[in-house]
Parts: structure tokens; C-alpha cells; sequence
């Protein structure tokens, strides 16, 4: 059974020789990539969104425009899937042959109905963005009135200290 | 799970619901007779409880669907759309920076006032020390 030695580490680590003593006398690291990159034969971009289905080949069902009202989309999209079955139904009973199609508008509905989900993730982000930020507004203000509470009591209990003092 | 995991998960189970009613059904459905020239064919015996089976998949098709249409109406979706969106988390990262901003005020003011505290009880400790006699 051959195995094969894991390849050695690049030759790079000579150039950071004297990084202790001078962090500047070594390169600093690669800038981060902007755009398209090859990795392992793969192209990948930097650019993280959602393609639109036009561009993957699928007609789009629901109504285009700026703002798309999701809730109403998504219930009419289910509507149609429904009907879409119960027409499967039927044509397997009377004309078996002509399935592709029927089968083709349902994967057609099921495309859409997950493309409109997945848009749905940046609103998502965002929301739970404005959600940590007011809990962190919330913390914040709470240690604030911790401390000034704080403050407060010691503040008492050093008049105290100085009164029981000056009555000694 | 979050709400639009859910949402996909029973689109996902309406989709399996589907090919497993059609497949089912086209798989143990007797067989017709076609034209009255033809005899009629020899039929494999249907498995048991076979008149039952559209009517619990169909209903459990429509129930799932129900349950979708109820996640819909649960979808937390805020009016507004992106711009709105945006506005909020400047506004919320405004208001945060001030907060900080007390914040580390009163912090820095209670930090001041603990050395001050430590330095008069050093102080004081060393004054008890000074003073009591050895005996």
C-alpha cells in the first residue's frame, strides 16, 4: 500500500527570518482578492449573490417590479402548485403521454417558489442586524445605570466612613 | 429553525408528498381496458387498503400545504423593504455610538474614583500600622 509524503511546506518562511526583531523587513501578505478567481480549476466569485432566474434559464412567475409582496407571491405560487397537481392527476388518467409538460410547469413552480425564499435571506440578515443592535443599546444602557448606581452607593458609604469618623 | 428554513423545509416536504402520490398511484393502479376489442387485461392484486391511499395522501398533501400557507401568515416580515431596512441600522448604529460613548465615560469616572478609594486605604492602612504600638 504506497502512500504519498505530504508536499513541503512553501519556500516562503525564509523571508520572515528577522519578523521579530523587524516586523517590516518581510513581506506583508497578499492583498484580498477582488472579483473572479480560479480555484482548483473552479471559477468562484467574490461577489456573493443571489442569480437571478433569468439568468439560470427559468421563467419567472411571479410579478416583477421593485418591491415584490412575498406573502401574496408565495400564497398565490402555492395555489398554483396545487392545481398544477391535481392537472398531473388528470392527465396521467386520460392522456398518460403528455406528462413532460405538466411535470415541467410543476418543477418550473418549485424553482420560483425557492427563488423567492432565498431573496427573502438578505431581508432576514438585515433584521436580525437591527435586533442585535438594539440588544447591544439595551445592554449598554443597563451597565450605564449599573455604574452610576454603583457610584452612588459608594459615594453614600464614604460620607458615611467620614461622619462615623468625625463623631469618634 | 428559523422561520424561511421552515418555509423551505415544507416546500421541500410538498415536493415529496407529490412524487410519492403520483408514484404510488401509477405504480399499484389496476389496469384499464382500453377498447372493447381488446380483453380485458390481467390485473396484479392491488395491495391492501389501496382505495384508502388517494384519500390519506391527498389529505395529507392539502394539510401540508395548509401549513405553509399558516408559516406564510407567521412570516415576520417588516414593511419597508431594503432602504427602510437600512435607515433603522444607521439610526440604531447612531444611537449605539452614543450610548458607548456615556458608557465608557462612567466607566472611566468609576475607575478614577476606585484609585482614589484604594489610595486613601493604603493610606489609612499604613496609618493603623504606624501607630499601634509593639507591645
Amino acid at each position: 500500500m504506497a502512500t504519498a509524503a505530504y508536499p513541503p511546506p512553501p519556500p516562503y518562511y525564509r523571508l520572515y527570518k528577522d519578523y521579530l526583531h523587524n516586523p517590516k523587513s518581510a513581506p506583508e501578505p497578499p492583498p484580498p482578492i477582488e472579483g473572479t478567481y480560479l480555484c482548483f480549476g473552479g471559477n468562484y466569485t467574490t461577489d456573493d449573490v443571489l442569480p437571478s432566474l433569468e439568468e439560470q434559464g427559468v421563467p419567472q412567475l411571479y410579478p416583477k417590479g421593485p418591491n415584490v409582496d412575498f406573502k401574496k407571491a408565495l400564497r398565490s405560487l402555492n395555489r398554483d402548485l396545487q392545481l398544477h397537481i391535481l392537472e398531473l392527476a388528470d392527465v396521467l388518467i386520460d392522456r398518460p403521454s403528455q406528462y413532460a409538460r405538466r411535470v415541467e410547469d410543476i418543477s418550473i413552480i418549485f424553482k420560483n417558489l425557492h427563488h423567492l425564499l432565498n431573496s427573502l435571506r438578505p431581508h432576514q440578515a438585515r433584521a436580525t442586524l437591527i435586533h442585535i443592535l438594539e440588544l447591544q443599546i439595551q445592554r449598554r444602557k443597563q451597565a450605564v445605570e449599573d455604574i452610576k448606581r454603583r457610584r452612588e452607593d459608594a459615594q453614600k458609604l464614604l460620607a458615611e466612613a467620614v461622619g462615623t469618623l468625625d463623631g469618634q | 429553525m428559523d422561520i424561511i428554513s421552515q418555509l423551505q423545509e415544507q416546500v421541500d416536504t410538498i415536493a415529496s408528498l407529490t412524487f410519492n402520490m403520483i408514484g404510488t398511484l401509477q405504480r399499484d393502479a389496476p389496469p384499464v381496458r382500453l377498447s372493447p376489442d381488446y380483453p380485458q387485461p390481467t390485473a396484479n392484486p392491488p395491495p391492501e387498503d389501496f382505495a384508502d391511499q388517494p384519500k390519506l395522501m391527498s389529505a395529507a398533501l392539502v394539510k401540508a400545504a395548509k401549513q405553509f400557507d399558516a408559516l406564510l401568515t407567521a412570516l415576520p416580515l417588516a414593511e419597508g423593504g431594503e432602504e427602510a431596512q437600512m435607515k433603522r441600522i444607521a439610526e440604531l448604529k447612531a444611537e449605539n455610538d452614543v450610548v458607548g460613548q456615556e458608557l465608557q465615560r462612567q466607566l472611566e469616572a468609576a475607575e478614577k474614583e476606585l484609585q482614589q478609594v484604594r489610595g486613601l486605604f493604603s493610606q489609612a492602612t499604613d496609618n493603623c500600622l504606624n501607630l499601634k504600638k509593639p507591645d
